[in-house]
Order: structure tokens, then sequence, then C-alpha cells
């Protein structure tokens, strides 16, 4: 049998390894600067310490914010996934309506919508302020999660419209047919073929959200609810900054994003791949 | 079970574009109605109307008693069978079947018995715990009829139910659905617009064409006795045979005149269509189909006639043979042509230009006939139709 394994085949992946290792280049300095005695900071930052300066995890994660890394993170995901699970389920009906009810109306807020991505939310930022104060939201999680409900909402429907349309109509006129009233088509039938894009949506959004700064800084500010990349921010002084600590608790904070992909990686490439199958 | 009636029925698009006009059908308990015809004939829509997933613009569908334009698809009492079977992609096929008693909140226990006996019937147990992409296309058209079976409704309505799956499946599976519509006596409406499927299915057929019931009857009669030629062109495979002649009329009674030669026509073809006499010195359609061709002389009136090629199809041989006359290639014979076959109308179009019309004849596999060669085609002309041009209306009475 003829040797497949080419000169070429070798440089392709000699390349690839080589791409890989440049991705690692950041993961490196990261850990390393976050292993790092705040004295050394500036001295060659790419060599290890030795001794490694574990105690720099403890440091991040009891002094990080008002109440602790443990606390931004709770505050972190509290937030998002409240934020997401109500963008799943009101965006997916919503888009549901828009996508299977062709009409004027449902076109001029489809339109209304795909403005709402176009336009930067930061442009809002005071009105929302105000509006928020209003209704005595400002920092708290409700606060929170209905900000990012509204401003993430476009989107959301932007992509479940999308997907919606491409949904043959037969599943729910068979469920209609079969006796199902329009909460069970939508529950039983509708929702779950969604699934592909309802984990896009989440991903998207959800990351937009566990990531902002902005927001959290502006509304949250002062009070024990603060997302994790403020809290991170504390170790920024005016004059100071314990960069030592702001890599530890980088570290920290991605620990739940890279073990969730860990556990989920499989059930979120197939429901990417996945689509609609009869 | 119950009758289904369609009153007077029309549907009418937002922005005008009208889809069925007046429709209007009487199904009696049990049958097995075929809704057939080309693709934008308003079959499809017709059916959507009955089912209660299209607005009725006109007109009144009854099933049973009940006036149904206004109750929701679910409260119908009618169970549908998809073109693609909407098999629920992410339920198992339990599920799949069950979907519909427990939207009705039947019993748990009674769903299981009901969903385990549906599936024993169509043979369908050990798929119960499988998901539908992992079964085969027949397999899935079963758990459709299945699906629907289970909840015992009024009426079944199959939408195109066998047009994905392939030919061989198709004749297996024809038979399996008349055989269970005939068990369970269930009153069907049936689209397709494959007219073999109608023809071999139905107890009745209603032919249609932009959206008007063209006829509609038994499948043997709309066969033998098409209304017009859009019905005559559309039913039969392979088609009938259509040329244009001129009625002539003189001592020794009628005949066609054909460029090149005149057929006689003996005096009962007139006599049992009064309105011929009518047409005498005019133009008009002949058809005939395959069957009433012959290549050997059977005592009745011929055409001369050359044969081009010849078919063997095992049980019988198709002899194409060209015959000198003026094609008729009105919209509805091009329409039912285009349907079977979107090349033969450019081969119309051939005709059309060289004078020349190629007629089918159905003959014995043993049948000797040499390509090239001249041949009188018999006539068999009690089976003759005639249609008025420009109506395209059968000149029946």
């Amino acid at each position: 049998m003829k040797n497949r394994y080419t000169w070429r085949t070798f440089s392709r992946e000699f390349i690839a390894l080589i791409l890989a290792a440049i991705t690692l280049i950041p993961l490196y300095l990261l850990l390393v600067v976050a292993l790092k005695p705040s004295k050394d900071l500036f001295t060659s930052a790419a060599v290890p310490p030795i001794p490694p300066q574990w105690g720099n995890f403890a440091t991040a994660w009891e002094n990080a914010g008002e109440g602790g890394l443990g606390n931004a993170m709770l505050s972190s995901a509290i937030i998002t996934l409240g934020s997401v699970a109500f963008l799943v389920v009101l965006g997916s009906l919503c888009s549901w309506v828009l996508a299977r009810r062709p009409g004027r109306l449902s076109n001029s807020l489809y339109i209304l919508f795909l403005l709402g991505i176009i336009l930067p939310f930061q442009l809002s930022i005071i009105p929302l302020y105000v509006g928020l104060r209003a209704l005595g939201l400002v920092g708290t999680y409700a606060g929170m999660i209905l900000l990012w409900t509204g401003v993430m909402m476009p989107l959301a429907v932007f992509l479940y419209t999308g997907f919606v349309r491409q949904l043959p109509p037969d599943y729910e006129e068979a469920a209609r047919m079969d006796g199902a009233g329009t909460f069970r088509v939508f529950l039983r039938v509708v929702f779950p073929l969604l699934r592909p894009i309802t984990g896009t949506v989440a991903i998207l959004t959800g990351l937009f959200i566990w990531n902002d700064f902005f927001a959290s800084l502006i509304f949250l500010s002062g009070t024990d609810h603060q997302t994790l990349p403020v809290a991170i921010y504390s170790f920024v002084g005016e004059y100071v900054t314990q960069w030592n600590f702001v890599f530890a608790a980088v570290v920290i904070a991605l620990v739940p994003i890279v073990a969730f992909f860990i556990v989920a990686q499989r059930q979120m490439i197939r429901g990417f791949a996945g689509g609609i199958r009869g | 079970m119950a009758s289904i009636t369609l009153a007077n029925v029309g549907k009418i698009y937002r922005g005008g574009n009208r889809a069925v006009e007046d429709l209007s059908l009487d199904i009696a308990d049990g049958e097995f109605m075929v809704f057939v015809g080309p693709s934008g004939c308003g079959k499809t829509t017709a059916l959507r109307m009955v089912a209660g997933l299209e607005d009725i613009s006109e007109g009144t569908i009854s099933i049973g008693d009940r006036v149904v334009n206004e109750v929701d698809p679910g409260k119908r009492d009618i169970a549908m069978v998809f073109q693609n079977y909407a098999l629920y992609p992410h339920m198992s096929i339990f599920e799949n079947m069950a979907f519909p008693l427990r939207a009705r909140r039947v019993p748990k226990a009674e769903v299981r018995d009901k969903v385990e006996r549906t599936a024993k019937l169509l043979g369908l147990t050990e798929f119960l715990p499988r998901k539908p992409r992992t079964l085969s296309g027949g397999q899935r058209q079963r758990v459709a009829m299945g699906r629907a079976i289970v909840r015992e409704p009024q009426a079944f309505l199959m939408d195109e139910p066998l047009s994905n799956l392939d030919a061989k499946l198709r004749v297996q599976m024809r038979s399996e659905i008349s055989n269970l519509q005939a068990e369970l006596g269930v009153t069907t409406i049936y689209v397709t617009h494959d007219q073999v499927e109608a023809m071999t299915m139905g107890s009745r057929i209603a032919v249609m064409r932009k959206g008007v019931l063209q006829q509609q009857g038994d499948p043997q009669h709309v066969y033998e006795r098409p209304v017009n030629m859009f019905v005559a062109a559309f039913i039969g495979s392979p088609g009938m045979n259509f040329f244009q002649a001129c009625l002539r009329s003189d001592a020794t009674g009628y005949s066609l005149e054909l460029p090149g030669q005149t057929v006689p026509l003996p005096d009962d073809v007139v006599r049992e269509r009064p309105a011929l006499a009518g047409y005498v010195d005019r133009d008009l359609a002949v058809g005939l189909r395959p069957e009433h061709l012959t290549v050997a002389s059977t005592g009745g009136p011929t055409m001369a006639g050359r044969v081009i090629r010849s078919e063997m199809l095992g049980a019988e041989r198709l002899v194409h043979v060209s015959i000198e006359a003026r094609p008729v290639l009105t919209d509805e014979v091009v329409e039912a042509a285009a349907d079977v076959d979107p090349t033969t109308v450019a081969a119309l179009a051939d005709d059309s230009d060289e004078r020349q019309v190629t007629l089918i004849v159905r003959a014995s596999p043993s049948a000797h006939v040499e390509s090239g060669a001249a041949l009188q085609v018999g006539i068999v002309a009690p089976q003759l139709h005639f249609f008025d041009l420009e109506s395209g209306d059968g000149i029946v009475a």
C-alpha cells in the first residue's frame, strides 16, 4: 500500500502545530504573570517565576471588587443566565410570530429589531439609566437582566427569525391537525426544533453579557452585585496596577467558561451542525 | 366516519390571486376521493381548506352535518398525512404516534395501548423507540399513516404522501394505503399529481386545472369519457393522441380529412354524437387512446403513416407512428403534456413545424413493425374522441 504520509502532509501538520502554539502564547503569559511576585512583574515577563506565587490566586479571589471574586462570579452567572433565559424564551416566541405571520406590521417590527442591532446601545445609556432608576432597578440583578434582555433582544430575534423562516411549516401544521393548541405547538414542537439556533443565541448573547464591562460599571458601581470584569478591574489603580492579581483573577474567571465548554462541547457542536432532520 | 361536502368553495389569496374557484363536491362516507391535476391546479389548496390550514374565501365545507369553515384544524376530527410526513424529528416513533392522543388528553394507559395496536397493524412495533431519522422513507411514510390512524378520525387527508418514495416503493405503498383505507373504511381525500396513482387508488377522482374542477367520477368513466381535452390529455399513460382534422360530409357519409388522406367515419360514430353534425366543414381535434389504434387492420378505418420506432416494454409494445396532420397545440394539451414530461412540449412544437403528428400505438409485444416502414394504422372507431378546438370541450352529445 502506498504511504500516504507525504512531505506535504507533514508540512501542513507542522504549520498547524505552530499556529496552535501561537494561540497558546497569551495563555502561557497569562499563567506566568499570574504566578509572579509583585516585584518581578516588569522583569523577564516570559520567564516562569521560581517559586510560583500560588497565593496570588487566593489574594485575587478574596480581594477583587466589593465582595471577592466568588461573589462577582455569582453575580455574573445570575445576570448572564437570567438574561439568556429571557432572551431564549421571549426571542423564540417573538420570532415565531414574526416569521409565521407575514404582513406589514410584522415586517415593520422586524425592521425595528434590526435597527436595534445596528445602533450601539451605549448611545442610549443615559435614558436607560434614568429609566432604570425611576423603576428602582439600578444596582439590582433584575435591572441588569431587564437591561440585557432588551439590549440583546434584537440579535436574538434576528437569529431566531431567520431560522424559523427556514423551518418547514409542516411540523406546526401537523401538530395543529393533531389537536395541539398554540402553546403546545410551540412548546412541544417548535421550540425543540429551534435547538441549534438556541445554542447560537445563548452563546453569542451569553458571552457578550459575561464579558461586558461598561454597563456593569455604570449600573452596578458601589453595590455588592459587581460582575467579574468590574471586580477584576479593582486591581487597576490610578497610579499602580497589580497586574499579577489581575491576571490571576482572569485565570479564575476563565475556569467556568472552559469547564462549560469541555462539558458541553459535544452537544454544542451537534447543535450547531445538526440542523433539522426529519 | 363522515361525509365531506364542499359547496361552491373558493380561495382567493391576498393580492387577488385565485387558487380555487367554485368547487363543489360530495364525498360519501367511507369513500376514497382523489384530487388530481398538474402543479398549481389548486388541489392542495382545496385539501388544506378541508384541513383548516387555509381560510375559506367563498362557499362552505361540511364534515358530516357540521359546517367547519370557522372550526380549528384540531377540532375538525380529521387527520392529515403530509408530503414530507412532518414527523417530529426530536420525538421517538412512539412519541410521534402518541402526540395526537396526548394533545386530546387521552389517559396514559390508553395511549400506550392504542399506539402499540396501531404499530402492530402497520408493522412498526420494533421501530417504536427509534427516532424518525433512523427510518427509511417507506417506514417513515408508515409512521405518518400510523399517526393519522391512531386517533380514529372521521376522515383522512393525504397530500401527495408517496411523492418522496422511489418508484418501486411507491407501487407497494399505493396498495398498502388502498388496502388500509378499505379495511378502516375511513373517508379519505388524497391529493396527487400522478394520474396513475389517482386511477389505481381512487374510488372516485376529481381532475382539477387552474383552480377549477374539470371532471369528477369513477376512474374508468373519466378515462373513457373525458369531458374536455385537458382531462383527455392528463389522464392516461401514455397520453391520448391528438391531431387536427376537418370533418366532411357527402353522399357516402361522414369522413375526416387530413392532408393527403381521408378517413371515413362509420355512421355509428356520428349517430352517437349528434353534435358532430354542427362541425361539418370545420376543423376539430381528434383524440385516440394508444390502445384504440392498431398496427394490423381490424376492418375499420385506417390512416397511412410511417413507423418511427417501437419500444418493447415486456407486456406490450409502444409503436411510434408519424402521420401527416396538424398537431393540436392548445393550452390544455401543452399543460397536460408538460406535467407528464416537459420534453414532450418541445417534441409537440417540432411536430407543429413539420406538420407531422406522432401517434403512439399500444400493440402486442409480438407485433412485427420495422422502423421507417409504411404502416396503415387501424382505428377503433367507436372509441374516437372529438373536441372543439377553441373551447377544448368534448363533442359528445
